[in-house]
């Protein structure tokens, strides 16, 4: 194969020149080995080889909390735990001090990595460098863990739920190698991780650039923030990605206003954005010529599912697209439910450290939503089956919603309904609780803002004939 | 001159939390309750509390509460102390 010098190759040309189907995750970024990470905070350049063994860790089996913050320090720890035997168990740096003593508590991890705690109660502070401390516990609790489950990412990311999805190293590679099939990655980009790994999406970003790209830059500034816009020109970004409310703030701040030289495309997931949005970035993208790619994903799937090619953005505005490369979908045809198939589907939930030893093979998942496909192939979401809605991007399982509520309100019946992914309804039938006690709940423990939250007393809580909760009546009445 | 409501209970109102906790030094994603959901309620807020438009490249430099008053006085709105 011949490749131009002066252009940056494309990841697809570099990708199959490799047999991959035998790489673990942790060598294809190794075989990467331009790949440079650069410290926001101090401008300092990494390359990735500085990252490879350099931490002191143990050679066992277990697990790892990572409170990520996208720094520096928490893409030097994945990384030395994705070449090891530990199993990885990314959680937000932001998490509720309560609900990171709870997880902590339940999965008692061997290691946790928090760079905002000085001390944790049962663990002792392991100096692994001469920059990053670990905290090891003091009496490590030995419970069996399946060879294949390499991560454990959070069905919530905020709510603090202990349930989190199984995923092997070869979900992570086949979901990197089937976004690298259709994003236009270059071995020169630059890359901003600006958004959280903890997040499927953002991990998928990390992934597929670190084993594509040029640069990485390790930042815990937000697209709100002057700083990373510093940075942005400085190192010369060349890609951006957000859920539809982060593209909707950078209409707000004047961005679709701006070439932005080094910017060549967006990506987009968490949802349709609306349709002025999208009008306003295919004008954007046209007058610049940059391309931008609306993708449809979930943590079961490792990450992608779908995406929309560009020049599809407009005529096939709604539609979450095409399946990616080795997967597929199929449509229940008595629900509706869309269905995926692919090597990328997750291997099974876990609820407490029991869960761990077992490993569920399989290529099919249920997602939860409910769908149509066109004349054309393309697929568009209609619904949700589970109770889950997304605020602000963020994904808010109504359920444990609803529990959180009724601990922190002395067991009183509440009930979460979700309005059009805009606003949380919580219904309760007591006439004496005060409005501003469930929003504070809410703001507390989960940081949702008051002002979407809708709080609304019914006199009694409608019930279906088998004496559950009647969400559908509820949500009409709202 | 536009009319004059307090700035520290707007700003209260836009995070969902008391004015005494409004000082001058508060910054963006200081607090949880200042976050990029809630930056820009306090933009839409600080808009209708004092029938302003804040530019866009404006959102930007409102990265603490001293900041914030520097700038509504390039919009003519004068900020109890």
């Amino acid at each position: 194969m011949i490749l131009s010098v002066a252009e940056g190759r494309h990841a697809v040309e570099l990708i199959t020149s490799i047999n991959h189907d035998q790489m673990l995750l942790y060598d294809l970024i190794q075989k990467n080995r331009e790949l440079k990470f650069i410290d926001a905070q101090t401008g300092n350049t990494v390359p990735i080889q500085a990252f490879h063994q350099s931490l002191r860790i143990d050679n066992r089996q277990g697990l790892v909390f990572l409170y990520n913050d996208n720094l520096i320090g928490s893409v030097e720890v994945l990384l030395n735990f994705l070449n090891s035997r530990f199993t990885l168990v990314l959680l937000s740096a932001q998490l509720h001090p309560s609900f990171k003593q709870d997880l902590e508590e339940l999965y008692t991890p061997y290691y946790i990595y928090d760079a905002s705690r000085a001390a944790i109660d049962a663990y002792n502070t392991a100096t692994v460098s001469a920059t990053i401390k670990l905290f090891r516990r003091e009496k490590p609790v030995e419970y069996l863990i399946h060879s294949n489950i390499k991560m454990l990412l959070s069905t919530s990311g905020t709510t603090g739920s202990p349930k989190f999805v199984k995923l092997s190293d070869e979900h992570l590679v086949q979901n990197a190698l089937s976004i690298l099939d259709y994003m236009p990655i270059k071995n020169d980009d630059v890359v901003p991780l600006n958004v959280p790994i903890v997040f499927v999406y953002g991990l998928s970003i990390f992934t597929t650039n670190c084993m594509a790209a040029g640069t990485i830059v390790c930042t815990d500034k937000d697209i709100l923030q002057p700083a990373f816009w510093t940075d942005f020109t400085q190192y010369h970004c060349s890609t951006i990605g957000g859920v539809p409310y982060v593209y909707e703030m950078l209409h707000r701040i004047g961005f679709f206003k701006k070439e932005h030289p080094s910017l060549r495309y967006m990506t987009q997931t968490g949802g349709i954005l609306n349709q002025a949005l999208r009008n306003e970035i295919v004008k954007y993208s046209a007058a610049y010529n940059k391309q931008f790619f609306a993708q449809y994903g979930q943590t079961e799937a490792a990450g992608r599912m779908a995406y929309l090619p560009q020049e599809d953005l407009l005529t096939k505005a709604a539609s979450i697209g095409k399946p990616i490369k080795n997967g597929r979908f199929e449509i229940d045809a008595e629900t509706s439910e869309l269905i995926y198939y692919g090597p990328n589907v997750f291997g099974g939930y876990a609820n407490s450290t029991a869960n761990l030893s077992t490993w569920h093979a399989t290529d099919t998942l249920y997602t939860g939503d409910v769908a149509q496909q066109d004349e054309d192939g393309y697929y568009y979401i209609t619904g949700r089956i589970k109770r889950i809605i997304k605020l602000f991007g963020t994904r808010l399982n109504l359920d444990e919603v609803e529990l959180i509520l009724k601990n922190a309100l002395g067991g009183q019946t509440v009930v979460c309904t979700g309005i059009n992914d805009k606003y949380l309804l919580v219904s309760h039938v007591n006439d004496q609780l005060q409005e501003d006690a469930v929003k504070q709940v809410l703001k507390e423990k989960l940081n949702i803002h008051p002002a979407s939250v809708q709080v609304k007393y019914i006199p009694s809580m409608p019930l279906t004939p088998n004496g559950k909760i009647d969400y559908s009546t509820i949500m009409q009445t709202a | 001159m536009h009319s004059q409501q307090n700035l520290q209970e707007v700003i209260a109102k836009a995070f969902g939390i008391t004015p005494n906790d409004i000082t001058d030094e508060l910054e963006y994603q200081s607090i949880p309750e200042w976050d990029s959901v809630s930056h820009l309620v306090l933009v839409t807020e600080l808009e209708s509390a004092y029938s302003i438009t804040i530019e866009m490249e404006d959102v930007l430099t409102m990265g603490s509460v001293a900041k914030i008053k520097e700038l509504l006085k390039k919009y003519n709105v004068e900020t109890m102390a």
